[in-house]
């Protein structure tokens, strides 16, 4: 698994984590039912590990990958338990968290795709009104910009702050980012703090038509 | 003496000069808006108004502010402002021991603090397929279920607080009082425990605290019922909360709602029963359920709940099996890089933590999915037609706790 | 060696003649000697004795007498007008988060802060007397919890509970909270822990009444802003 002194975080390949210990108590019917009903969507294989099914999606199909979840009879992942942003030091991911009543397995969405400079993503607030806030505070923590949120503003920060402090680039101010386990990670073979982002790109758009 | 050319009007009183005229803080923020509910939101039409109910007030939830919309007395629409206690507890996790992760979380939901520590921890196990001992399991459940019983036990009083009712507030910290001293004694403290270990809890049950367990056991329930019963049937209260906010199952699940809201609109959601986890399974509860959705509905949801809640302790004192208390673990950890996701029941919803590991002892990601965050947005939703004074009945009934929806 | 060892006396305990506390205690250490004749520093007395601060504000230091228009004779007035003000502190609620359950705690029947008269928390803060800053300032909160601060008449004060406002805490490496309130606001009284137990947080509240009989503190020569010198 490539860790690497950079700290970006590499997945476990698909085929690696459906390990028979961990794969013998996933919900194959399941997995069958999401390969039948998004055939063409998935990046990946249906994986899992464990009591959660997990399927990789590119961030262009999310939304309708989200609503045939939803609504498909066989499927009806109605409630959404999570949506958070990752950053991989490489790239960003959102990553969706679903119940269903039909199986007794977590259903995880990972969108990969979005890249670290202009993270986009299609906002999921259509099928879950619930969403919004946790897409905002996605935004607000990384910068994902969800397109078709209408209220995608700051929710923790004041919104006057310009960074985006869960990315891998914020670092916290007591240079934390040492493990006193592994010792202490060479600070010449880190990559280069980039300059903190500002607004996304739309957004100062606005701004400045709006001035 | 020549007039001073500083002095002007002021704004209280124009027919007055000051030196320095006070300053205006308008609700309205001071920068173009940036979205379109924003715009929405900020516009006023003919006769309406904005009101700020400002990070401190004196609702106990905490420092939430909500700026509110009102024609009148009814509120036409609410913008909660968040963030006033955000304390960057996912980063600061990020950089944090496995371990360390413990201490950082339990502070999010303070009152019931067993279950923002047990989700890390469950996640963690997760990552490392670790076979908790079973007696450790029936010791996070009992404790578990006691903090539930304070939860809501101050839930009760505080949304008698907020309708003015001053006393039953009194009766519900005199029960958290001695759940809490109970609890101090096994694990040392009031109210932030640090009492889960991954892999275990961190001290066995001991003779103080099961004489106090007992000692509450015997009259529990009953007390705790005497001590409703004030509320339960009081016109006012009554009259304030039945049919305030009402909810209905679609709309209840668009909303992300999970908890006690979710199953007051009849919709029987439990993790402990939807997906268990620890000796759930081994133990024999119903799930409460309402159906009307309405303020009053979740409250006696959560009476129901903590009768459940003393049935549950009472199987786990009848089956608690001996045994060791913590899995042998290696103290520094490493899990296996990947992923994993790990839910609870917690006295306000479905408390879950998404976890990654890139295989060293800090956390790579450690995402805390909070019932308050999601439960709060519904706020917006349920308000608009009542009056200022329903807003802090609606919030109270869907029960947030600030540090877990700023984390 | 011994520690109550009867050939060697426990030294004079050390009176201050004039009952002023501007000075530091220094007691000699004759009691007992580390086993290691080069270990703290060698046995040579410590360079550093008191706080350089204590120098830095003279007699408007939290250790000097109140030094106001009534100091020349403190009248018989002035000492009932500290009894009821130490008597009748009306906090404003200013619970933030984990600490404001344990000053709830303290305010109810079992742990009763009323009978020290503090009963009445004010929700407005232009009728309180003392703000008691209960759980995690947060650096969008500080804006907030100032202008509180500036809107509480005179005589007030203020008491730092809970380990996040004494000196930031858990949440020392965190981006978003304010490393102590004493960056923010003059305090009186620290009540450290995390959270304290309601008994700490009376003890606290005794301590700021034995402030106000004694015209100790910060009142009424108050220092407006941080009571941190600039460089810590």
């Amino acid at each position: 698994m490539a860790t690497g002194l950079s700290g970006a975080w590499a997945p476990p390949c698909p085929q690696a984590s459906r390990s028979t210990e961990g794969g013998s108590d996933l919900d194959r019917a399941l997995a069958r039912r999401l390969q039948t009903a998004l055939a063409g969507h998935l990046r990946a294989p249906v994986g899992g590990r464990g009591d959660t099914t997990e399927i990789l999606v590119d961030v262009a199909n999310v939304a309708d990958v989200m609503r045939t979840i939803h609504d498909d009879p066989g499927l009806r992942f109605e409630l959404l338990a999570d949506l958070c942003g990752v950053d991989t030091s490489t790239a960003m991911e959102v990553v969706y968290h679903l119940w269903s009543a039909g199986s007794h397995d977590w259903l995880r969405v990972v969108t990969t795709g979005l890249s670290r400079e202009d993270p986009r993503a299609p906002s999921v607030t259509f099928l879950w009104r619930g969403a919004e806030w946790a897409e905002r505070e996605a935004y607000d923590m990384f910068g994902i910009v969800f397109e078709g949120n209408r209220d995608l503003r700051r929710i923790y920060m004041p919104p006057d702050y310009r960074s985006f402090p869960l990315r891998k680039d914020f670092l916290l101010p007591d240079d934390a980012s040492r493990s006193p386990g592994e010792g202490v990670r060479p600070m010449e073979a880190a990559p280069e703090p980039a300059v903190l982002t500002g607004t996304p790109a739309d957004l100062r758009h606005a701004r400045e038509a709006a001035r | 003496m020549t007039a001073p050319e500083t002095k002007v009007r002021s704004l209280d009183d124009p027919t007055m000069f000051v030196d320095t005229p006070a300053t205006i803080y308008d609700a309205i923020p001071p920068y173009p808006p940036r979205t379109e509910r924003e715009a929405e939101f900020y516009t006023l039409r003919d006769g309406e108004m904005l009101i700020n109910i400002g990070p401190q007030h004196p609702s106990t939830h905490g420092v939430l502010r909500v700026v509110l919309k009102i024609d009148g007395e009814r509120i036409v629409d609410l913008d909660p402002v968040l963030g006033y206690l955000h304390r960057g507890v996912e980063k600061i996790c990020e950089n944090s021991d496995w371990h360390m992760v413990i201490s950082h979380c339990d502070p999010l939901e303070y009152i019931a603090s067993m279950f923002s520590e047990y989700v890390p921890v469950l996640a963690a196990e997760k990552l490392l397929d670790v076979t908790v001992p079973r007696r450790a399991d029936y010791i996070r459940v009992l404790a578990c279920e006691l903090n539930r019983i304070s939860s809501h036990a101050l839930f009760m009083g505080w949304l008698a607080l907020d309708l003015g009712g001053i006393t039953p507030i009194l009766y519900g910290f005199l029960e958290r009082d001695e759940i809490v001293e109970m609890l101090a004694a096994l694990t040392g403290q009031r109210l932030l425990f640090n009492y889960m270990r991954i892999g275990g809890v961190n001290g066995d049950l001991n003779h103080e605290f099961m004489s106090r367990l007992g000692d509450w056991m015997s009259h529990a329930l009953r007390r705790i019922e005497d001590s409703m019963t004030l509320i339960n049937s009081n016109e006012i209260f009554v009259g304030r909360t039945r049919g305030l906010g009402r909810i209905d199952r679609q709309t209840a699940l668009r909303m992300c709602l999970t908890g006690p809201p979710l199953r007051a609109t009849g919709i029987p959601y439990d993790v402990r029963r939807a997906h268990p986890y620890s000796v759930y399974p081994e133990l024999e509860f119903e799930i409460p359920t309402r159906e009307e959705g309405d303020s009053y509905a979740r409250y006696l949801l959560h009476l129901d709940e903590i009768k459940q809640s003393v049935h549950i302790i009472d199987q786990v004192l009848h089956r608690i099996p001996d045994g060791p208390i913590m899995a042998k673990l290696p103290r520094l950890l490493r899990p296996r890089p990947g992923r994993a996701w790990a839910a609870i029941e917690s006295p306000r919803g479905q408390y879950g933590v998404y976890a990654m590991s890139d295989g060293t002892d800090q956390p790579f990601r450690l995402r805390i999915h909070d019932p308050s965050f999601f439960n709060l947005q519904s706020v917006g939703l349920l308000s608009p037609g009542h009056l200022i004074a329903d807003i802090m009945a609606i919030m109270a009934s869907l029960d947030p706790i600030m540090g877990g929806v700023d984390k | 060696m011994e520690v109550n060892d009867p050939a060697r006396p426990l030294p004079a305990p050390v009176e201050e003649p004039d009952g002023s506390v501007d000075r530091p205690l220094v007691v000699a250490n004759t009691l007992w000697s580390a086993a290691d004749p080069a270990a703290y520093d060698g046995g040579r007395p410590p360079t550093i004795t008191h706080l350089r601060e204590l120098e830095l504000y003279g007699d408007r230091s939290d250790n000097a007498r109140f030094s106001g228009s009534l100091e020349i004779i403190p009248t018989k007035a002035d000492y009932v007008l500290d009894l009821i003000r130490a008597n009748s502190l009306w906090p404003l609620l200013s619970g933030l988060a984990c600490c404001a359950m344990e000053m709830m705690s303290a305010a109810t029947s079992k742990n009763d802060m009323d009978r020290f008269g503090m009963f009445p928390f004010r929700a407005s803060p232009r009728q309180a007397d003392v703000l008691i800053v209960a759980g995690t300032l947060t650096t969008k909160m500080a804006g907030p919890l100032v202008r509180l601060w500036e809107e509480m008449p005179e005589p007030k004060w203020c008491v730092a509970m809970g380990d996040c406002t004494c000196s930031g805490g858990r949440y020392k490496r965190s981006y978003a909270t304010v490393q102590g309130i004493d960056r923010v606001l003059p305090v009186d009284v620290y009540v450290p822990g995390c959270p304290p137990r309601p008994e700490g947080l009376i003890y606290g509240m005794l301590k700021l009444q034995q402030l106000i009989m004694a015209r100790r503190g910060h009142w009424p020569e108050r220092r407006v802003g941080p009571s941190v010198p600039a460089g810590v």
